[in-house]
């Protein structure tokens, strides 16, 4: 053969990877699908983020963002005005909030031209009276659309447009909720000429503030965070200092209408991230041990190529080409679907949880290295450390098919069972590596099913035990206190601190101050030495602390510190808070010795006056958490466990397979010997049973304690706290899946024994 | 002289016992000779052949190839030297099952700088109908023709074969027989044959008979018989 026809001579060892692509058609299509349709998610999570991320980063520069908000009990004074306007431009940003009906209110605005200024998505603004746009979301979840009548407050109003506000981007009515709640509350703005109707009645005097550009100053976008905080505790120091009224003060930082999107955002990213590249590892594993097992079939070809003068690495490269191939075409095909079909999923996901304004698609090239790049490198590095430890042995050992590392090692003795016990054992402990990825992957996937499993059921049981430890149907926080004779009525303090203790979020605290011998409280045990506190269950979960252990507070406006110690603990799924008697509360808060600003009731309390009531808190007030966790893990979840079924049955049949194949030349030769396929599908395919059955039995506790931990991580990002609570029927759910699993599987394992010829076991030995 | 082995020692571990299977060989063979290295299961045959194969290493001893010392090659230059000097030839056929008999022969022709025209040898195999078919469509002795044209399309300067016709008939072993005496005739290249039949010393240049892990016996065959005419 002449030099040119040498040069024609490609590595004849790729033309089979094309072979054994059909050959294993069945494993590389599950492979390709799952790897595809994960990464075709991650693909479309990642480009729709980023472009609603752009959008909602631009939002803060084109709409003009404002730089925080305060709201007074009435209108702000010349002289505070001006005081502040040394530092920011104030603006009115007036609204009232009417209801719908008991359950849904509306917060209104009149149009805002110069911060916060107005999203129109659909329509247009109102410019006569009794006319009203209204937040596309919280229209979404009503079922109101342009052109339909709302009666708000007992008003009818037209709707003209649908909107988005950037300042309420998550539709918080209090920026200290736990959760937003598009469902109960959302925002609308109307015309000058209506607005002015309101100002007769109640009216919230809220003022924007932007800190401005005068007199050689900086423009607030070109300030540091730390410039703009110090202005922002300028502006809080002189509106306490005049006195002005405060009610809520709210720098932008901190404001959760407006950052709770794209913190969101940014947490989301990190667990799909997470999520992707622990779903190619094991994946990975599974493509090298069903590779390690066609090498060990092949052991006496590799023996003999070796021998012949092919090197460890073409060997390796040879037999790593097919999990790439597949990882990368799968990588492909999942980005043109992330780019096409699941982009759309994620969008409608953040558009049915978010009030965000208009967005464009931008093709992101981080996407599709975190989406292809680096699951091939995850793939390669897996397969190479893997394969590389099977194929360093020498070819002398592949010739005689001896690949067995530990060859020294004794048999195990097992005790005195059934022969077909100590058969299926016999299987299992010959098998064991594959037994142990196999629970790897029954643990992953048990920990996505009860993820996806334990979500609802958490947020009804903390609905229900809320509800359950309602103190008082009606909660009604005052401006001042107002007595009433109502027998049902009970006096009560109730105030915010803020957490004080490092490393933590700042997170609100309610502290009240509960009478002696409270008909509400009737089961707290409260302390009555100067410093000790009782403390709700959740403050202890939450930061970690135990009783006997100090926690310290302060005040949100003032910055005055407090710390308690913790004497005990109260069962208050409402969240944290912080339990003294009022006498108590008076005297570290140096109150008046009558003062109190609260009611519990069970009943409505009509006779105050509505002015003077601050808040009113119902039932639905208090279910609204979990009413929009409900909303907006809902529809992921069922998807999130039925990912976790396939993910399930995949692991569990290509592992079995792998088994199967490695024991063709035994399970034939037992044919031989007179077993029926039933008897051997039993020892073969029970045996996985019994391995997987253990793997679930295993991975229900291991999964329920790192779902603890990972549930704490996600929660403690919150403000507030709901319990990590796991109903039990979620477990038995879980278990199910895997059985489910299984039994898929082993239909089709009895089919592979079942055609297992046994001439199989002859043809090994010729060879 | 082309091969020479000089005082080769190997012993394996067994538990906590050692196995000398190797005890002080040595012989030449010189360059386009055949030699059969005789002998009972367990003598060593199989260990010495392995390790002049470079796929197994000695305790102590040499083996020098046209020049060149095995014993101071490291895994790569081994490799290397498999390459480009080695073929090998096996009981079991050892074929890749989802490469035709062509692509077969292509793996070796692909490791090789000069390796012989594939169509020409699949001819001088007998194969040229069989070309395109896949290794279980083939009897055995069709399949071995496989192997053979493999190690041989290298070109190598040493072909090894361990027991080529220890799973075939009789017919079909002195086709195959007769095949290695071809292709040693049309390209030069030195045979080392490990075998138990004793009539295949008749078609041997040189013989050496082993027992133990010692020569017993050592010859040159002044006349070689044709395989064809051995029988057994």
């Amino acid at each position: 053969m002449n030099q040119k026809q040498k040069n024609r001579i490609k590595n004849p060892l790729h033309k089979r990877i094309a072979r054994e692509l059909k050959q294993e058609l069945g494993k590389n299509i599950a492979i390709f699908i799952f790897i595809a349709a994960t990464i075709g998610f991650i693909s479309g999570f990642y480009v729709a983020d980023n472009s609603m991320r752009a959008a909602y980063d631009g939002s803060f520069e084109k709409y003009n963002i404002e730089d925080g908000n305060f709201e007074l009990d009435k209108e702000i004074s010349d002289e505070v005005k001006e005081k502040i306007e040394e530092y920011a431009n104030i603006y009115e940003n007036f609204y009232v909030e009417k209801e719908i009906d008991d359950q849904r209110k509306v917060r209104i605005f009149t149009d805002r031209k110069e911060v916060n200024r107005v999203c129109v998505i659909d329509g247009k603004l109102p410019d006569e009276k009794n006319q009203i746009a209204l937040d596309r979301l919280f229209s979404q979840k009503s079922n109101l659309k342009i052109g339909d009548m709302v009666t708000l407050g007992g008003t009818d109003y037209k709707i003209t447009g649908m909107i988005a506000l950037p300042d309420y981007s998550a539709l918080f009515s209090d920026n200290n909720d736990l959760m937003f709640d598009a469902t109960h509350f959302g925002v609308g703005i109307v015309s000058e000429d209506q607005f002015e109707t309101y100002k007769s009645g109640k009216v919230f005097y809220s003022y924007s503030w932007k800190i401005h550009a005068e007199d050689g100053r900086k423009k607030s976008n070109d300030l540091t965070d730390e410039q703009k905080e110090k202005i922002n505790e300028e502006i809080k120091n002189t509106l306490i200092e005049e006195n002005a009224g405060i009610v809520n003060f709210v720098a932008e930082p901190d404001n959760q209408a407006i950052h709770f999107t794209g913190n969101d955002m940014g947490s989301d990213k990190s667990m799909v991230t997470v999520l992707l590249y622990v779903i190619i590892v094991i994946l990975a594993f599974i493509f090298a041990i069903t590779t390690i097992s066609t090498i060990d079939k092949e052991s006496a070809v590799i023996g003999t190529l070796r021998a012949s003068g092919y090197t460890k690495g073409e060997m390796l490269r040879h037999y790593m080409v097919l999990p790439i191939m597949v990882t990368l075409i799968a990588s492909i095909v999942g980005n043109i679907l992330g780019y096409t079909v699941f982009k759309f999923m994620v969008v409608d996901m953040y558009y049915n949880s978010y009030s965000l304004t208009t967005y464009e698609t931008l093709w992101n090239a981080d996407a599709f290295i975190m989406t292809t790049i680096i699951p091939a490198i995850v793939m390669i590095i897996v397969n190479l450390l893997v394969l590389n430890s099977r194929l360093k042995l020498s070819p002398l050992k592949f010739l005689r098919h001896d690949l067995k590392k530990n060859k020294n090692s004794k048999a195990l003795k097992l005790p005195p069972f059934s022969f077909m016990m100590r058969f299926k054992l016999r299987i299992i402990i010959q098998n064991m590596p594959n037994y142990i990825m196999l629970f790897v992957g029954i643990l992953f996937a048990g920990i996505l099913a009860l993820f996806g499993l334990m979500m609802i059921p958490l947020l009804n049981h903390n609905g229900d035990e809320i509800i359950n430890n309602m103190k008082g149907n009606y909660q009604y926080i005052l401006k001042m206190p107002v007595e009433i004779d109502n027998e049902n009525a009970e006096k009560c303090i109730m105030g915010s601190l803020v957490n004080d203790m490092k490393g933590t979020r700042k997170d609100e605290i309610t502290v009240y101050g509960i009478e002696k011998k409270s008909k509400y409280f009737s089961d707290i045990k409260l302390m009555d030495d100067a410093k000790s506190v009782v403390v709700s269950e959740a403050v202890l979960e939450k930061y970690k602390l135990k009783v006997g252990d100090k926690i310290k507070v302060k005040s949100e406006f003032t910055d005055t510190g407090y710390e308690f110690v913790i004497g005990d603990s109260y069962y208050y799924p409402q969240g944290l808070a912080i339990f003294m008697n009022s006498d108590r509360y008076r005297e570290v808060f140096e109150l008046d010795k009558d003062f109190f600003n609260a009611y519990l009731s069970d009943e409505k309390l009509d006779e105050i006056d509505e002015h003077l009531i601050l808040t009113k808190i119902t039932r639905t007030d208090m279910l609204k958490v979990t009413s929009q966790l409900n909303d907006s893990f809902g529809g992921m979840m069922p998807m999130l466990a039925g990912f976790a079924v396939l993910m399930s049955v995949l692991i569990i049949y290509l592992l079995s397979k792998v088994v199967i194949e490695k024991n063709t030349g035994a399970i034939s030769m037992v044919k031989i010997l007179g077993y029926s396929d039933r008897e051997v599908s039993r020892l073969y395919v029970t045996a996985t049973g019994i391995a997987a059955f253990l793997s679930a039995v295993i991975s229900i506790p291991i999964s329920y304690y790192v779902m603890k931990e990972l549930y704490y991580m996600f929660m403690v990002e919150f403000s507030g706290w709901v319990s990590y609570y796991v109903k039990p029927i979620v477990f038995v759910q879980v278990f199910a899946l895997t059985v489910v699993s299984y039994v898929i599987v082993a239909a089709f394992l009895y089919q592979k024994i079942r055609k297992i010829p046994m001439n199989q076991a002859l043809k090994n030995v010729e060879l | 002289m082309f091969l020479k082995v000089e005082n080769l020692e190997k012993s394996y571990k067994t538990g906590d016992s050692s196995v000398k299977v190797l005890k002080g060989i040595s012989f030449e063979v010189e360059k386009g000779k055949i030699c059969v290295l005789l002998g009972a299961s367990g003598s060593g045959k199989s260990t010495l052949l392995n390790i002049i194969g470079g796929i197994d290493t000695a305790d102590a001893g040499t083996i020098i190839i046209d020049g060149d010392k095995l014993e101071k090659m490291n895994e790569k230059a081994t490799s290397l030297y498999r390459r480009n000097h080695l073929g090998y030839i096996f009981q079991a056929y050892n074929l890749i099952p989802n490469l035709t008999v062509k692509e077969n022969i292509e793996v070796g022709a692909y490791l090789s700088k000069s390796p012989l025209d594939i169509d020409d040898l699949i001819k001088t195999l007998g194969l040229w109908e069989h070309k395109d078919k896949m290794p279980n469509q083939l009897s055995g002795g069709q399949q071995q023709r496989t192997a053979i044209g493999r190690a041989v399309v290298k070109n190598p300067d040493l072909l090894l074969c361990d027991e080529p016709t220890g799973a075939l008939d009789y017919n079909t072993s002195k086709e195959i027989l007769a095949l290695l005496e071809e292709v040693n005739e049309k390209y030069q290249c030195t045979i080392i044959m490990v075998t138990h039949n004793d009539a295949l010393k008749q078609m041997a240049d040189k013989v050496i008979k082993l027992r133990d892990g010692q020569i017993r016996k050592e010859y040159v065959n002044e006349v070689r018989t044709k395989s064809q005419d051995l029988d057994w």
